[in-house]
């Protein structure tokens, strides 16, 4: 038996025009024009993407900074408001449960925005810890959330609030009118460019039109993308996808996400089987690769000499390189930037070479990209 | 004709994994239907079998990668490659493109074509396949 698909708010759009495809329980856009297309306007324009399904919980309460403090190796209390910052969601055993952003709405008022596929999993974590006074609530069914992102993504945005986008710099967020509609604005994503994810308040299937007015008034000066190049876009910049690259048998060394860590910071739920670190490095670590001739896929193997030393997570053609290119899992001793390997895909094994992503120069894509290119 | 805004050539022969077959004087031509193509949405990596090597009548002799899914390509007949499409190489695009043209994949001199050609279906029956296909 398969459980009814759900829908986001801007189902009726998708129907219309786009390729659907189910996604963490959701009919999702897969692709309106092509994956190609989708993911070179966000490179070199902008483009929109309805991340709805992703789930948000709204954290609030005079504990809700020592509770979310308890939960992330990153320090929260030293966030400021109007701060969003990545994070990680630990178990005991320093194992991913999922990756996340937190925005800090104020002294004691947070957004918490985490994977469509985690959903009830990191709310019951959440619930399982959260002292009494402490508000959690769901706000994914009340909400709509749009990303919209590219080098003119502050060009296609700015026409539709009154907020000066100029002003909120990268990682910030701050809550305004959007197209009319109260929202929550954060200069986040998940293409590696410049760009901005939308919270549409008081929206719901049921009654979906400020989601849609938001939604269609981007659309005249932005690429519709579905979760094709959302998944291309995400790779090329080297951004782990939670399930795939990493888990809850993956910790933040193997992650090479030690950076989220706050140094000094204990306490927290994982902090104690993290220790083990102080005098060694992971057994294994994620890592880029790039294959001269292929696609590398989930599960392919990656060898050195003929013997095994990791494996593909997830890879993809970037559309920027024109070559195929990966994450990937290899043996710490064999994570080197700049080391030859081989990569078995179907039964012929391609010459690769591990890297630290983004796959693209930095110089003339992504958010650092310089001005003018 | 179309089915469902897919284009079927008259005179190909079909297969229901969606590839088609061309005889051409002593070659057969091969490439997938313009089905196969849209479904993938835009190629971007074709592996084709190299010259001299043998294909297997509906066993798989390549695929055709788009950014998120492989497919697998079957052979509707059984020979020896002749030649394959080099510009896909560069343009794999012309699959897209020109799913019965320059988006061919490989030209294999067969071994038992009378025989094999039986069990592939014509244009007419391939677009009733399609209908059905669409319909569920």
């Amino acid at each position: 038996m398969r459980p009814v698909s759900r829908t986001t708010q801007l189902y009726d759009y998708h129907a219309k025009h786009a390729k659907l495809t189910e996604f963490a329980g959701y009919d999702m856009p897969l692709w309106y024009s092509t994956t190609t297309e989708e993911h070179l306007a966000v490179r070199n324009d902008s483009g929109i993407f309805d991340v709805s399904h992703m789930a948000r919980f709204e954290v609030g309460g005079e504990h809700a900074t020592g509770f979310l403090e308890e939960l992330v190796p990153t320090s929260v209390e030293s966030q400021p408001p109007g701060k969003a910052f990545y994070t990680l969601l630990l178990n005991e055993r320093g194992g991913i449960i999922d990756d996340l952003i937190i925005e800090r709405l104020g002294a004691d008022r947070y957004m918490v925005v985490v994977n469509a596929a985690n959903h009830q999993a990191d709310l019951r974590h959440m619930m399982d810890r959260a002292p009494s006074g402490l508000a959690i609530r769901d706000m994914t069914e009340d909400s709509a959330m749009i990303a919209i992102q590219g080098p003119a993504s502050s060009a296609s945005l700015q026409p539709l609030t009154d907020l000066d986008l100029s002003q909120l710099k990268r990682f910030r967020c701050a809550e305004a009118k959007v197209a009319g509609e109260d929202a929550l604005i954060s200069r986040t994503g998940y293409t590696g460019e410049d760009g901005f994810e939308v919270i549409v308040y008081r929206t719901s299937t049921a009654n979906p039109q400020g989601a849609l007015k938001v939604w269609d008034r981007l659309a005249s000066t932005s690429a519709p993308c579905g979760l094709g190049a959302r998944d291309s876009l995400r790779l090329e910049a080297g951004l782990p996808l939670h399930g795939s690259d990493i888990d809850q048998e993956t910790d933040p060394f193997e992650a090479d996400l030690t950076w989220v860590m706050t140094a000094g910071k204990t306490g927290y739920v994982g902090a104690g089987a993290l220790a083990k670190y102080r005098d060694h490095g992971p057994a294994t670590v994620r890592r880029g690769l790039v294959v001269e001739s292929g696609i590398p896929r989930h599960g392919f193997e990656i060898t050195v000499d003929s013997s095994p030393v990791g494996s593909v997570t997830s890879g993809t053609f970037s559309p920027l390189l024109r070559k195929g290119v990966a994450l990937c899992r290899v043996k710490s001793d064999r994570s080197a930037l700049g080391d030859r390997v081989g990569v078995l895909i179907r039964d012929a094994r391609q010459d690769g070479t591990i890297t630290k992503p983004p796959f693209y120069d930095e110089r003339l894509y992504g958010w650092k990209r310089q001005k003018g290119n | 004709m179309e089915v469902h805004g897919y284009q079927i050539l008259e005179g190909l022969l079909y297969t229901k994994e969606h590839e088609w077959a061309k005889q051409e004087g002593a070659v057969v031509k091969i490439g997938i239907t313009d089905y196969a193509a849209k479904t993938l949405n835009d190629v971007v990596y074709v592996a084709a079998p190299k010259p001299k090597s043998k294909v297997v009548h509906m066993k798989s002799m390549g695929t055709v990668e788009s950014i998120k899914a492989v497919s697998e390509v079957y052979s509707p007949i059984s020979g020896e490659v002749a030649r394959n499409n080099g510009d896909l190489d560069t343009h794999p695009e012309l699959v897209n493109k020109a799913p019965y043209g320059e988006g061919w994949l490989v030209e294999v001199t067969p071994s038992n074509f009378a025989a094999e050609a039986k069990s592939l279906l014509d244009a007419k029956a391939y677009a009733a396949y399609l209908n059905t296909l669409l319909a569920k």
